[in-house]
């Protein structure tokens, strides 16, 4: 079954792709003139068209597609890597395999981290609240995913920044390359996860926790944290396991605005920069391996529930 | 605990731990002697490819052009050529090149590096932005088209030989070109018409010499790239990494990823040390260069921080030195603070650039309906109608400069602005009057004889900063009550902006201009009819001419006059655009840590004259809040 899925990939890809292309083909613009400044004269705007295959969609489309899929590579009409994303027509001392190679682990590693936090904030605040609804502690988790969802990344951000790292200076304020950058951003980008797993946890958690097996396990005399992170939690946690897959590929492709906060080098500034400067080829890509994490992660999600609960089958996987 | 709490728990640790002990290996070493933060990725590093001021700013400190800017006393300083003479006609000058200047990798600098760098330059194929500028060099333009003809031709003709045509072309423009190598170090240029700013262009960053083996991309072991290459014969096109030719077109094709770390030979006061995309870069001095004492910092990181509020809270943090170009939301009230004197590290400078409305001059708009704009009387309504102090003073606060002209006075040596039109809505109104635009049968809106009702004024601003929005809404609401006219605001991002620019798709449209070089024209050739740049599809011979005329003047000051009647002529009384004010750049900066910064209003900076007055280490405890 997980075979089948990993076959389906390509086509999901190519789907994709006819899609995206089709829709930055009809962006206006030139990627290749500067957003400000002087105009090169027409005849060098079309040769420099020409040159990017500019000029014509579908050679742009062919060409394209078989430098992404390594088609031309195996037929031997090109050295170099084997996924070629080509050059990037708004950094042209730059190839987008070289951007992505460069800032693609910084988002995964980013992103791991925010959802690593998330999930530690998310189902401890959904625990703890369920276990008192209506306490303190249970409205105290409520604000928190309301605040989490609520508030825009370049507010929590900023008040970070201002609070952590200029008042009190525990952390750098922007940039990427030491344990410290991590922390700031990854909880930024993390707070809209976390509140929506602690909603998912808490209203799982109430509801496992009225259950039968429960209530069994209780009487039996075991002993409470056992009976919630055994008993309770495991059920519980289905939920925010299924949402872990795509919140995983959404944090990991990173974050337009916590990128653009914290100065972190990832690839989600191009969802939106490539776009606005019509950068062709970095747009695909980046859309591309977007959708190749989600439909991974969502498989992987799927084979995790198997060994959460093993009731669902294999046939449950396939649907 | 059991073991769903140990299954829970121990790979999340792992994997903060693994986190963070990855993200520490991507470190960057040690702190530059200055950081800057300067808005946002450098393009690109190849000078000749340069359009944009945060590149040049790179361009100048690992490159070194003939001549350079004299930031502190005004005209030029000598560079990589120590002397220079002109000839009386001023058509011909010589340029004497220091016999001690080195490239990165040690080899000379030559004339012949200059020569082929201006090929480059002026090559079609390369697509320079700038190319045109240097046109003034004899025969560069007959070159420019010419190497486009005979492309065109191999097409047409079927018989695509790239490297042939090239060959061609490069002999062509060593025969053709008034540019001469008369030994290793002395260059001279011959030029078409006097041009008293050629200095200025020299000292431009697309003007820069490149390393002709490393932009090529030679193979390592060539003879050339120990000893000068111009001696040594070429090696073969396959082999040059860096070019080849385009098997359709013919066209010599260039990639320019030799400007990187590890590859880039400059001729400059710093070496390119690491360049991380859309993270920093980091120059550190040269150990070519042949001024060491004229460096006064070790290294230099520019980061990469897109986000102006972040640029300004890494600035408070001390983790950068200098913000140049401080766009914040709330940078109206760092200069309120600036100019109270609470504080004292913010600084504001002039640019050499001009905000302005540009009025669509074309007779009809693409829809096909008449443009009232069309009529020099009517721009004059609008430009009068418009108070420029409302506009600094309470819509932008930044206060800069109001100008009712295009060209900034004061800017350019020489030169005598004249007067524009100031705010007058009474004479605003009866400018209109003229123009046959009254409200005749009272019913508010204006109307032409034949009762064509004035047409509701399409004014189309870009989104990418509030900034243009606020003077957009700032003067809607001042031609609507001084006028009596309708308009209706058109917000575009940048790339559909410049779409409607050019389809003339705009009744008034946002703009704004920075100057190239010390001349009146780099403003006043805007309003040429044939320029790239005439978004308004202005029209107007007597302009034309003028700015011909003004080229072959040969009286330094009789010209200036010209030009300065010129711009009376057009901001008087043809108005194509309506200036509102100077543009003005904000740094950031503590004046008591560092020296050097320059406030030229070309916004050129020697990065090697900066440094930190004390030891930073000391400061450390200090500036912690």
């Amino acid at each position: 079954m997980v075979i089948a899925r990993l076959l389906q990939l390509p086509l999901i890809l190519l789907a994709i792709y006819t899609l995206t292309f089709m829709l930055v083909w009809i962006i206006p613009g030139n990627p290749l003139e500067k957003p400000e400044g002087r105009r090169p004269p027409v005849e060098i705007v079309d040769a420099m068209q020409a040159r990017y295959n500019l000029d014509d969609p579908l050679v742009f489309y062919g060409d394209y597609l078989s430098g992404v899929s390594g088609l031309d590579w195996v037929l031997g009409d090109r050295e170099g890597p084997v996924i070629d994303f080509g050059p990037s027509l708004r950094h042209e001392n730059w190839t987008v395999n070289e951007i992505l190679a460069a800032q693609l682990p910084v988002s995964i590693l980013l992103g791991l981290a925010a959802i690593g936090l998330a999930f530690f904030i998310g189902v401890g605040a959904g625990v703890l609240g369920a276990l008192r609804p209506g306490s303190l502690l249970d409205l105290g988790s409520l604000l928190l995913a309301l605040v989490g969802i609520s508030l825009p990344a370049f507010v929590i951000g900023t008040v970070l920044l201002v609070v952590f790292a200029v008042h009190l200076g525990w952390f750098p304020v922007g940039g990427w390359g030491e344990p410290g950058h991590v922390v700031l951003p990854a909880l930024a980008l993390s707070l809209p996860f976390a509140a929506y797993m602690a909603r998912l946890t808490r209203s799982g958690m109430l509801e496992e926790l009225q259950s039968d097996h429960v209530r069994t396990a209780r009487a039996k005399g075991m002993p409470e944290y056992t009976v919630v992170l055994k008993h309770a939690l495991k059920n519980a946690l289905l939920p925010v396991l299924s949402y872990l897959g795509p919140a995983t590929a959404a944090a990991m492709t990173g974050s337009f605005v916590v990128e653009k906060v914290f100065a972190v080098p990832g690839v989600g500034t191009h969802f939106v920069d490539a776009v606005l400067g019509k950068d062709i080829t970095l747009i695909l890509a980046v859309v591309l391996v977007y959708s190749t994490m989600l439909v991974l992660l969502n498989l992987c999600v799927d084979v995790l529930y198997r060994w959460i609960d093993p009731r669902i089958d294999a046939d449950g996987l396939a649907a | 605990m059991d073991g769903l709490m140990l299954r829970l728990l121990l790979p999340a640790f792992l994997f903060l731990a693994a986190i963070l002990g990855i993200a520490r290996c991507d470190g960057q070493g040690d702190r530059s002697d200055l950081v800057i933060a300067g808005g946002g990725e450098v393009f690109t590093l190849d000078p000749q490819r340069m359009s944009y001021l945060r590149d040049m700013r790179m361009g100048g400190a690992l490159y070194e052009g003939l001549v350079r800017l004299d930031l502190e006393n005004g005209g030029f300083k000598p560079a990589a050529a120590s002397s220079w003479e002109t000839s009386d006609d001023g058509l011909t000058w010589t340029f004497h090149l220091r016999p001690e200047s080195r490239w990165s990798d040690g080899s000379s600098v030559t004339a012949h590096d200059f020569a082929w760098s201006w090929l480059r330059l002026l090559a079609p194929d390369t697509a320079a932005d700038y190319s045109s500028l240097f046109f003034m060099i004899k025969g560069s333009r007959a070159f420019w088209e010419w190497r486009q003809e005979q492309l065109e031709e191999a097409v047409t003709d079927g018989i695509v030989d790239g490297p042939g045509l090239w060959m061609d072309a490069e002999r062509r423009f060593r025969e053709t070109v008034g540019i001469e190598v008369l030994d290793e170090h002395t260059l001279r240029l011959n030029l078409e018409y006097p041009v008293p700013w050629l200095l200025d262009l020299l000292a431009f960053a697309p003007a820069a010499p490149v390393h002709r083996p490393t932009v090529e991309g030679w193979p390592v072991n060539t003879e050339g790239r120990s000893v000068a290459w111009h001696e040594v014969e070429a090696p073969p096109w396959n082999s040059r990494r860096f070019v080849d030719f385009n098997t359709e077109t013919g066209r010599l094709q260039q990639d320019h990823r030799w400007a990187r770390p590890g590859t880039l030979v400059g001729n400059g006061p710093y070496v390119l040390e690491a360049w991380r995309y859309k993270r920093d870069m980091r120059l550190k001095r040269s150990p070519t260069w042949r001024d060491p004492d004229g460096v006064r910092n070790d290294s230099i990181t520019t980061l990469a921080i897109e986000d102006p509020n972040t640029a300004v809270l890494a600035y408070e943090s001390g983790s950068v030195d200098w913000i140049n170009g401080v766009n914040v939301e709330y940078r109206a009230d760092l200069v309120e603070m600036a100019r109270t004197g609470q504080r004292n590290d913010v600084h504001i400078i002039p640019a050499f650039a001009t905000d302005f409305f540009s009025f669509n001059c074309r007779p009809r708009l693409p829809g096909g309906d008449l443009n009232p704009f069309a009529d020099p009387l009517v721009r004059r309504a609008f430009a009068r109608a418009v108070d420029r102090e409302v506009i600094v003073n309470n819509v932008t606060r930044l206060r800069e400069p109001a100008i009712a002209t295009l060209i900034p006075p004061g800017s350019i040596p020489g030169y005598v602005s004249p007067e524009g039109l100031e705010h007058d809505p009474a004479l605003a109104r009866k400018d209109l009057e003229e123009a046959g635009w009254l409200d005749r049968n009272e019913d508010g809106v204006l109307e032409s004889d034949d009762g064509t009702p004035f047409p509701v004024v399409n004014l189309l601003y870009t989104t990418n900063t509030p900034r243009y929005k606020r003077m957009a809404i700032a003067l809607r609401e001042q031609w609507e009550r001084v006028l009596g006219v309708e308009i209706e605001l058109t917000g575009r991002d940048t790339k559909f902006y410049k779409n409607d620019l050019r389809e003339g798709d705009f009744m008034i449209a946002r703009g704004a201009w920075y100057g190239d070089f010390g001349d009146p024209t780099t403003f006043l050739e805007l309003c040429r009819s044939t320029d790239g740049n005439n978004d308004r599809g202005f029209v107007d011979e007597y302009v034309d001419r003028t700015l011909d005329a003004a080229a072959m003047e040969q009286d330094p000051r009789a010209r200036m006059e010209m030009l300065s009647e010129l711009e009376r002529y057009l901001f008087q009384e043809q108005l194509p655009m309506v200036p509102i004010c100077q543009i003005v750049d904000i740094h950031m900066y503590d004046p008591d840590r560092i020296e050097g910064v320059s406030h030229h209003p070309r916004q050129v900076q020697s990065l090697w004259n900066i440094r930190q007055m004390q030891e930073r280490e000391a400061l450390a405890g200090v500036s912690a809040p």
